[in-house]
């Protein structure tokens, strides 16, 4: 197996480091107007309960989220316990 | 050779931009298809067909560095640009880092063998009674992207479970998140509980999550608060430098 190559491993890191700047720039600017657990098809990845959840619908195996990206999601986070 | 993946042909479609399309194209111009193949299968967030792929290109005597910048981080970066065009959302990026990771499984056994060590331990939860895990998830996505080895603890964790893991793991950083305000106090119980124990000093804790602030991670008693993801990488980063002082403010 080829060792690695210490000088363009650092240089790896340093463009995943760009890349993973770049989405937390934008998974702070996207989180001021929709849930961050609510994905593409509008499916909801949460392991807690939310009132936005379509509980009789679903996305694959996922609930629907109902919510309106106008409104502050977090009021519909139900706490855990 | 030419982009000859099909699939890969069609998320460059995603670029908008003609210069950043062409940029990408020509990186994957030079790329074999078998790296093209773990793009976009990362980019899909396929982690068993990236597994597959990364092992076998091992095997076909590719070296780390090929499959790390032209197989996973060039999937990785397509990621990014369709996450910076709401084309996708954080739970497709974590499901591509999941597929990432698969990969990294493989390649990280052959770093260590070159001697490249892991830039430290951290070890990562959301705090007792918060079933929240997206920042956290996010946070381990970046740190093990910085090389650290991260040991995710998962919601709902007791000030105990992370002591014990500290304790196992040899931990020099331990990570807390909490999104509720009613769960954020359970942040300040485990530190107390690692003072109660005696082990405060041999590790340095730092603290995150969206009800948080400077002001009330200084009031428990962390030693560094991070207003986002890519924050915790380089409060961890601080931490692991040997002459690492207490009470970190944030990173601009």
């Amino acid at each position: 197996m080829e060792p690695v190559n210490q000088e363009k491993y650092k240089k790896s890191l340093g463009k995943l480091e760009s890349i993973f700047k770049s989405i937390s720039d934008t998974v702070s600017e996207v989180s001021t107007w929709r849930c961050p657990y609510k994905n593409s098809e509008d499916g909801c990845t949460a392991k807690f309960s939310c009132r936005n959840q379509d509980r009789p619908g679903t996305v694959g195996k996922l609930y629907l989220c109902l919510g309106s990206d106008d409104l502050d999601y977090r009021s519909a986070w139900e706490p855990s316990n | 050779m030419p982009v000859i993946n099909e699939d890969l042909e069609a998320e460059l479609g995603y670029v908008t931009s003609p210069a950043e399309q062409q940029h990408i194209r020509n990186l994957w111009n030079e790329a074999d298809p078998l790296m093209q193949d773990i793009s976009v299968s990362l980019i899909k967030g396929d982690n068993n067909r990236v597994d597959q792929l990364t092992k076998e290109a091992l095997e076909a005597g590719f070296s780390a560095n090929t499959i790390l910048d032209d197989g996973l981080i060039a999937g990785m970066a397509i990621v990014g640009v369709k996450f910076r065009d709401n084309l996708i959302f954080v739970p497709e990026v974590l499901v591509a880092a999941r597929a990432m990771k698969a990969g990294m499984a493989h390649v990280e056994p052959i770093l260590s063998e070159s001697g490249i060590e892991p830039a430290g331990t951290v070890i990562m939860g959301t705090v007792k009674g918060d079933l929240h895990d997206i920042g956290k998830n996010l946070c381990i996505m970046m740190l093990s992207g910085a090389g650290f080895t991260v040991i995710d603890l998962g919601v709902d964790t007791s000030p105990e479970e992370f002591i014990e893991a500290v304790e196992e793991n040899e931990a020099g950083v331990l990570g807390m998140s909490a999104l509720l305000t009613t769960t954020m106090p359970n942040m300040g119980r485990t530190i107390d509980a690692f003072e109660e124990a005696e082990m405060r000093e041999v590790v340095k804790i730092m603290v995150g999550g969206a009800p948080l602030s400077q002001e009330f991670a200084d009031d428990m008693g962390a030693d560094g608060y991070g207003k986002d993801a890519m924050s915790c990488v380089d409060l961890a980063k601080t931490f692991m430098r040997p002459d690492a002082e207490l009470s970190i403010s944030p990173v601009d």
